[in-house]
């Protein structure tokens, strides 16, 4: 894994690079959001940005419809919008930047940090387990999520909470994990020999970024089709 | 739920600043988002599937309207149509009834008109005749005042005479 400069605050340690690229992919999707929602009109003309966005905005509504079609989904479609926002950002700012200095990173995809996917996670499979005993009381949650559909399995229950919360965090982080690491072999195959090699690992880049731009889209949909389908299971 | 992060954090031993940082940028991401982009563009579209709904709703309305108004229109011009074949037929007849007194009255006009131009006739050929008759009388007693003033010429009432004869032998 690559290194990154790390300090320390009250105990805490943080990164630079989670932090810095994080905050940079925050920033990135709400000028966007921000951007794409400013002089809104009640009927947008063709391709205004105002268009783009409700058509994000629609396709992470549809993702809740999809397993959650009633009022918890309906509560969860904002969360499902700022979820899928940053993930694909996250995913995607790695794809164009990736800044080291020294073998230090300071600039990559925060969700290539598993600590930032499984911070996601966390908060996810919270949320699940939150809105299940909020719906269904704390009895009805324990009865529907450990006890079923009979009270033998409980010990698979248990087990399957810490495999979906792990699962969830660990997939997002090896994709695009991976996908760095491929893009830093690549420089490295780009340095070894001059122009020989510079060549076809330029274009060998841009093959595998076209590509990673595609598995960041496809990991920030499944990331937020799986927090439905979490939700709904919890809150059934 | 920061508490089952930090718990979770603790029990791992892993970085826990990079979670809190990533939780709290998150949240607040979260907070602007809803209060900057995701609020405004949600009422925006609440508000266009109201206007649509209401659209739809006026638009049947109207269209409800139209049909109504058009049956009544089209009941409308049945009586129309009615009405006025009836009026025009009723004109047929009295403008029928017109032709044949004009037509009578021109008749009985032109018979007056021509016997009172026949006798008119009749009488002004009598008085013609009787004029003529006058004048004839008149012209005869001129002719023979002159002729018996020839008879003074001996001459003359020979070759009369001459002329006379030669006619006679002539005969």
């Amino acid at each position: 894994m690559e290194e990154s400069a790390t300090f320390t605050i009250a105990g805490l340690t943080f990164d630079w690079s989670v932090i810095i690229s994080t905050t940079i992919s925050v920033l990135v999707v709400f000028l966007l959001a921000f951007w794409m929602s400013r002089k809104l009109v009640i009927k947008p003309s063709g391709k205004s940005k105002q268009n783009m966005l409700e058509w994000v905005i629609d396709f992470t509504n549809n993702i809740v419809d999809g397993s959650l079609p009633n009022k918890t989904g309906n509560n969860l479609k904002f969360f499902a919008f700022s979820l899928f926002m940053f993930i694909f950002m996250s995913n995607q700012l790695g794809v164009a930047f990736s800044v080291s200095v020294g073998g230090d990173t300071f600039l990559n995809s925060p969700t290539a940090n598993p600590l930032v996917t499984m911070t996601l996670a966390l908060i996810a499979i919270s949320i699940a387990h939150f809105l299940g005993v909020e719906k269904l009381g704390f009895k009805g949650y324990v009865k529907s999520v450990y006890f079923s559909p009979f009270s033998a399995l409980l010990p698979i229950n248990l087990i399957e909470q810490f495999t979906s919360f792990l699962t969830l965090g660990l997939r997002l982080f090896g994709n695009i994990f991976a996908g760095e690491m491929v893009l830093s072999l690549l420089w490295q195959l780009a340095q070894s020999a001059g122009v020989v090699s510079f060549v076809p690992a330029f274009l060998l880049t841009m093959l595998w970024q076209g590509f990673s731009l595609f598995i960041g889209a496809i990991q920030a949909f499944v990331f937020v089709t799986l927090t439905t389908v979490y939700v709904s299971e919890k809150t059934e | 739920m920061l508490n089952q992060i930090v718990l979770a954090g603790a029990s791992e031993g892993l970085a826990l600043g990079n979670m809190l940082f990533v939780l709290v940028a998150f949240l607040i991401l979260m907070l602007l988002l809803k209060k900057y982009a995701w609020g405004p563009v949600v009422k925006m579209m609440e508000k266009r599937a109201e206007k649509v709904a209401h659209d739809l709703d006026t638009a049947e309305e109207a269209r409800q309207q139209a049909e109504e108004m058009a049956s009544k229109r089209s009941t409308q011009l049945q009586s129309a149509r009615t009405e006025a074949n009836g009026i025009v037929a009723d004109a047929k007849e009295a403008a029928g009834k017109q032709r044949d007194q004009i037509v009578a009255d021109a008749q009985a006009d032109a018979q007056a008109t021509k016997e009172q131009a026949s006798a008119q006739i009749a009488q002004e050929r009598s008085e013609a005749m009787a004029g003529v008759k006058g004048e004839v009388a008149d012209l005869s007693v001129t002719i023979a005042q002159k002729i018996i003033q020839k008879e003074l010429k001996l001459d003359d009432q020979k070759a009369l005479i001459d002329a006379y004869i030669e006619g006679l032998g002539n005969k």
